[in-house]
């Protein structure tokens, strides 16, 4: 249940980032809490991909305040990220095409017993994981080069799963999988949800957004541009959203130089 | 066999690492089952060394199910023995849209004969379950405004069309009764009710031994019974329909005060794991719907009346109230009181029903194995 926790599981208020001249994100504001589906979208260069990484620690944002569970924390880097309880997916998977799939799950922090590895536990866990996760993925000894798209974004979705954490980051996860691939991610998404974590979704995909999301977030040009219920909404509004035909009240217009020139 | 039927179709070597079991072991178990019958080994490759691939039999060709939710959409593969060979589950928005639903679930429909390792010629009809009335005569929804922008498409036709198949379509309640009535809780009752408390809310009825769906197909369709004259407009435009107060968007609006944004799933494991909040709801839910459903069955005189749907995942916390609304307002028959029972089939009760038709619509016999077949209309696979 949401029974509204007092504190969000993650909370970004007032993100800053510039590239140079280029001004990435704007006064930022995110909030995220256990149990719950909030998809971040936009237009490419809406700086979805930045406020990501920004969550995932790969960059530091210029200004702004990060809250984990009500606490002021600094995500400087990936490790940060990881010890907060932030696992991110990011388009590319990240996934060593030549080693199995519990290797891949394990890659760089390996379970060791006495001075080899604990493969049996390893392999163990691996099963258990996917098979929380409903995952299709027949053999757990199997080179990942060898599985299908939607394959590999399950055991990517899996390997986030083991150091239990609280929010988990997708960015792009449909992109490039078929229907029976896309069915079986987006029943992940829902998968995770249902286990308590706080997932966000960074989507182009209308259809997949509202189909799980709890809670709409547009970005347009660095800032945020409405906020919508997953429920409740229709496409109309979001797109118009994204699109500019509406705009928050009470923020000034895009100045006209920042038109289409956000970086990623 | 549990394993090749998750997976679809997978190699001795992948079984075995999905069993457990050596691939001795697996190569005895599948030449047994081959020998049975029960599956068929084709050859295949993975990463460029030979294997076995691994599926279920398949003698007569397969026959697909596709169930429209109002958030989600189920495809289905299945044999003429009514075992399901395939299924994938996806979730959908609310107010999906036809024209991507219906693509799809012909895209799903072509990956899942793919992932069983069938081709598309085997294929011979296709099932549709949909949450609203259908007209039998002409495919087409049969009340205006139930499902948002599906008015006047006609499903089976755009279907068929893509799958070169013929596709048959019917209410998702009438398609659990008929699967209840088959394979489930209701398969020695000659006359029974399926109540499907889900988003909407919908009856299938059975009488002697055959679906009835009325006229224009819209018999059962007690989620439009008025239970307030003095309620809100449902979709359908009338005034106070029985949907309005347990659909899911009346539940969970009960509940947005005190538990927030919920979804329907949330409420349903809330009443299961003892919220007292989603239980009372549910339970409210479970008389009204009861009440409702003991003036179908004072008309109808069932046997039985089975009672299915998201909201029955809860068990007795819907089940109780029902029973005891049904006790109030039904007729008092002390020869022979009707039996409340839980589906049987739950959440699969729609597909296995779908799959149902489809077999049906095939000239098939009942048992599936005794007479050869093929498809009534040919059509070029596309």
């Amino acid at each position: 249940m949401n029974a509204a926790p007092s504190q969000p599981a993650l909370a970004l208020h007032g993100i800053d980032k510039s590239f140079g001249a280029v001004q990435a994100l704007t006064g930022v504001e995110l909030e995220i809490h256990r149990h719950e589906v909030v998809a971040l979208v936009g237009d490419n260069g809406a700086g979805k991909s930045t406020l990501a990484k920004i969550i995932a620690g790969v960059l530091v944002p210029d200004a702004g305040i990060v809250e984990s569970e009500g606490v002021p924390v600094t995500i400087p880097s990936p490790t940060a990220a990881h010890a907060l309880g932030i696992a991110t997916v990011f388009q590319d998977l990240a996934l060593c095409d030549n080693l199995d799939v519990v290797s891949n799950l394990y890659l760089g922090r390996e379970l060791r017993r006495g001075r080899g590895l604990d493969e049996a536990t390893m392999e163990e866990t691996a099963r258990r994981v996917l098979a929380d996760l409903n995952a299709r993925v027949p053999s757990v000894r199997v080179p990942v080069s060898t599985l299908s798209g939607g394959q590999r974004q399950s055991v990517a979705i899996a390997r986030t799963l083991l150091g239990d954490p609280r929010v988990v980051v997708l960015d792009e996860p449909t992109a490039a999988l078929s229907v029976a691939q896309s069915a079986e991610v987006l029943s992940h998404i829902l998968r995770l949800r249902d286990m308590g974590h706080a997932v966000i979704l960074i989507s182009h995909n209308m259809t997949d957004v509202r189909a799980v999301a709890d809670r709409v977030e547009v970005l347009r040009h660095g800032r945020n541009n409405g906020s919508f219920s997953g429920q409740g909404s229709s496409y109309e509004e979001i797109i118009a959203a994204i699109t500019g035909a509406t705009t928050v009240a009470g923020r000034s217009p895009v100045p006209a130089g920042a038109r289409g020139r956000t970086a990623r | 066999m549990e394993a090749v039927r998750r997976y679809g179709g997978l190699t001795q070597v992948e079984l075995a690492e999905a069993t457990g079991l050596s691939t001795a072991t697996v190569s005895t178990i599948v030449k047994e089952l081959t020998g049975a019958g029960v599956v068929e080994t084709h050859p295949a490759s993975r990463s460029g060394r030979r294997a076995q691939m691994v599926t279920l039999a398949r003698r007569l060709g397969v026959v697909g199910a596709v169930q429209f939710g109002r958030r989600h959409l189920t495809v289905a593969l299945g044999d003429p023995t009514r075992e399901i060979l395939a299924e994938q589950r996806m979730p959908l928005p609310v107010d999906h849209r036809v024209d991507t639903g219906l693509d799809r679930a012909a895209l799903l429909v072509v990956e899942l004969l793919e992932r069983v390792g069938a081709s598309t010629d085997e294929l011979l009809t296709v099932g549709v379950a949909l949450p609203a009335p259908v007209d039998q005569d002409t495919g087409m929804i049969a009340v205006q405004g139930v499902m948002r922008g599906w008015d006047g498409i006609h499903v089976g036709q755009v279907l068929s069309k893509r799958l070169a198949r013929p596709v048959v379509v019917d209410n998702d309640a009438n398609l659990a009764a008929l699967a209840e009535h088959e394979l489930g809780a209701t398969r020695t009752h000659r006359d029974s009710i399926f109540v499907r408390a889900s988003h909407g809310t919908g009856a299938g009825i059975v009488l002697g031994g055959r679906l009835h769906r009325g006229y224009a197909g819209t018999a059962g369709e007690i989620g439009h019974v008025q239970v307030d004259p003095s309620g809100p407009i449902c979709r359908c435009g009338n005034r106070g329909c029985l949907e309005t107060v347990v659909g899911s968007e009346a539940l969970l609006a009960l509940v947005r005060s005190s538990h927030g944004e919920l979804t329907l799933r949330d409420l349903v494991q809330g009443a299961v794991d003892g919220d007292p909040g989603c239980r009372r709801v549910v339970a409210d839910a479970g008389d009204r719907i009861g009440s409702v459903v003991a003036a179908l069955a004072t008309t109808l005189n069932p046997q039985a009346i089975v009672v299915g749907g998201e909201l029955a995942e809860t068990g007795d916390v819907l089940l109780g109230p029902f029973r005891e609304s049904l006790r109030r307002h039904l007729v008092p028959n002390t020869i022979a009181p009707v039996e409340v029972l839980a589906s049987e089939l739950g959440p699969r009760a729609e597909i296995l029903g779908a799959l149902a038709l489809a077999l049906s619509a095939t000239d098939m016999a009942a048992d599936g194995l005794t007479v050869a077949s093929s498809p009534s209309i040919e059509g070029d696979p596309t």
